[in-house]
């Protein structure tokens, strides 16, 4: 676990006066304000506390964080839009208003249970306050306008301006978002940010054919629009810490068979979301990356940004079964995931929770394990098997 | 070189050209491909065993897509190349080629992602299937209508969202009640062969890796 400490050991001062300044606000505090053996030691007496009485939801994640056995694994059931249901809002709603998607991330975290949020309204903030043309359909997520791309040729990467925080209007809807949302939840459970990798930003301005050819053809474009971009995403997962999560999500999607080669991942995207986990860790919050594609190269992101934890919805590509998972990585990130999306969509709650319970046999023992499912919880599915996810999480966790 | 060996010393070079025309099917540079191509033609090698070094070099491909040292870009360019390749042969006469197989393919309504589909309608191409490509955010009267009008044999359908898949199943109904024989292949991150299965499809793919198998067995069941 990649915790960032330097804090704490080299300015006490700051590092008390933050810790009181969180607590007493009723926040988690980052963990990067604690030495590694204090969480360690934390986490060892919780899990030790575990087979007597139940620990509160900052216990268990705690202690599944630092790879220790905890009364049972924690979920995140990753309901998102979904939640919109719960307040009655529609998605270009949820998208587009902050205290909206407060209330019904809220609402979904009340009535669901589990011990983490994401809050993310959909994969194109980033790239419309870029200046990308977005459409906002009224029965589905939405999505860049891809008839009119804001990159239309080569030439485009150059023509890429970066952008101030403050007159980005979507990413700060989410900076509105997010102090809410820590608020709200306190002690009750972990709020955690969330940010597209760079060369996700890009495909949302470009489209991924054109961004894929010119990967092998115009890198050198490519990257110089991934150096405007990075710049900006620092400020915002920077921006997010100061909000009060307690980590950021990097999704990082073409780290996978589902999009470029190992090689040329390392050469094109990994540098950059290098800076931006490095950014995160810096002030003191966790490091999480989101990836649900096939054959993620889950070596190549340890290596590149050290991540806490790692959610996920396939094996990744050198590993043939969760047996091989767990014994490659578990002790290395925290797994989280991996009931896949059409099960969800078709299942019965009792065949969710019988996955569920294969998985967590399968992947949690000696911690490290976060139940959640693969990718976002469909935006119109019935809430039922997200509660299977959670309620399996407590019964066989 | 006495007059014995002479056929067989063309065969070999010919054996040779298409071999390496079956290399260059995925190789750096995009004229690498073109230049074998034009070099077969001129060695004067019949258009369908050209036709076959292509389509097994994609072969080739295809089955390292899922793989960590070949990456969606790589197969972009490729496709793109054999299907140059393609181009050149056209209009020239070739006793083994494929027999008609119209495939129509498209995205449906609401779903802007065609990047799958286009994927699976230039690996068709390069197989020698004729593809009508209706594009994406296609609603199930288009889709039937597509069907109609170039005699499908097989229907190819992509959703790349939860929020969008759903319309796979109305489109599903709508072509099978009208034609049948129509085979129907689905496909897109949301899905699996049981989702596909409840929906009505025929088949579900679920990658380039075993598309062209998926499409062969399925026409071969009827």
């Amino acid at each position: 676990m990649g915790v960032f400490i330097s804090m704490g050991r080299s300015a006490p001062t700051q590092f008390l006066s933050r810790l009181v300044k969180t607590v007493l606000s009723g926040q988690v505090p980052p963990p990067g304000l604690f030495p590694e053996w204090m969480l360690d030691g934390a986490a060892s007496l919780c899990s030790a506390r575990a087979s007597l009485t139940p620990l509160a939801n900052v216990e268990r994640l705690i202690t599944t964080l630092r790879h220790k056995e905890p009364d049972h694994v924690p979920c995140c059931p990753l309901v998102i839009s979904a939640s919109r249901r719960l307040v009655g809002a529609s998605f270009p709603e949820f998208a587009q208003d902050p205290y909206i998607a407060a209330d019904a991330l809220l609402a979904g975290f009340e009535f669901l249970g589990g011990e983490i949020i994401v809050p993310m309204l959909d994969l194109s903030v980033e790239a419309a306050d870029f200046g990308q043309s977005m459409v906002y359909p009224e029965d589905s997520t939405p999505h860049p306008d891809y008839s009119d791309p804001l990159i239309k040729d080569v030439a485009g990467y150059g023509k890429l301006r970066r952008i101030d925080l403050k007159d980005a209007r979507r990413m700060s809807n989410l900076l509105v978002l997010y102090p809410i949302l820590v608020g709200e939840v306190g002690f009750r459970g972990a709020v955690c940010g969330f940010c597209f990798g760079p060369l996700g930003v890009l495909n949302m301005m470009r489209g991924a054919e054109h961004l894929f050819r010119d990967c092998v053809n115009h890198p050198r474009e490519v990257m110089a629009a991934m150096e405007t971009i990075t710049d900006v995403l620092i400020e915002y997962v920077e921006a997010q810490c100061d909000a009060g999560v307690l980590g950021v999500t990097l999704d990082t999607l073409f780290a996978s068979w589902n999009g470029l080669s190992r090689e040329m991942w390392e050469r094109i995207e990994g540098p950059f979301v290098r800076d931006i986990a490095h950014a995160i860790r810096k002030k003191g919050c966790l490091v999480a990356v989101h990836n649900c594609g096939h054959g993620v190269y889950f070596d190549s992101q340890i290596r590149f940004m050290e991540p806490d934890i790692i959610s996920f919805a396939h094996l990744p590509d050198d590993c043939k079964d969760r047996k091989e998972l767990k014994a490659r990585y578990g002790d290395q990130v925290v797994l989280m995931g991996y009931v896949e999306t059409p099960l969800l969509s078709y299942s019965t709650p009792f065949d969710v929770m019988q996955e569920c319970r294969k998985m967590i046999h399968d992947l949690a023992d000696g911690g490290g394990f976060i139940l959640a499912p693969g990718c976002e919880y469909p935006p119109n599915l019935h809430l039922d098997n997200a509660l299977a996810l959670v309620e399996a999480a407590r019964k066989y966790g | 070189m006495n007059r014995r060996s002479r056929p067989l010393n063309d065969m070999d070079q010919q054996r040779d050209v298409l071999i390496t025309l079956k290399r260059s099917v995925g190789a750096p540079g995009a004229d690498a491909l073109k230049e074998w191509v034009d070099r077969a033609m001129k060695e004067s090698i019949p258009v369908h065993d050209i036709r076959c070094a292509l389509i097994q070099g994609v072969e080739t491909l295809r089955h390292r897509l899922m793989s960590s040292d070949f990456g969606m870009p790589d197969f972009l360019l490729s496709i793109d190349s054999v299907l140059d390749g393609l181009d050149m042969l056209s209009g020239m006469e070739d006793a083994g080629s494929m027999p008609d197989t119209p495939i129509v393919i498209g995205v449906v309504k609401g779903d802007p992602h065609d990047l799958g589909k286009n994927i699976i309608a230039g690996i068709y191409r390069a197989y020698g299937y004729r593809v009508v490509d209706l594009g994406r955010d296609v609603c199930s009267d288009a889709f039937v209508q597509g069907v109609a009008l170039n005699g499908a044999k097989i229907l190819g359908i992509s959703a790349m969202m939860s929020t969008t898949m759903s319309a796979m199943k109305d489109i599903i109904r709508d072509v099978k009640a009208k034609y049948p024989e129509t085979k129907i292949i689905v496909g897109g991150a949301p899905l699996n062969e049981v989702l596909a299965s409840s929906y009505g499809a025929d088949a579900y793919v679920e990658s380039a890796v075993s598309v062209i198998e998926q499409t062969m067995a399925i026409l071969d069941t009827d």
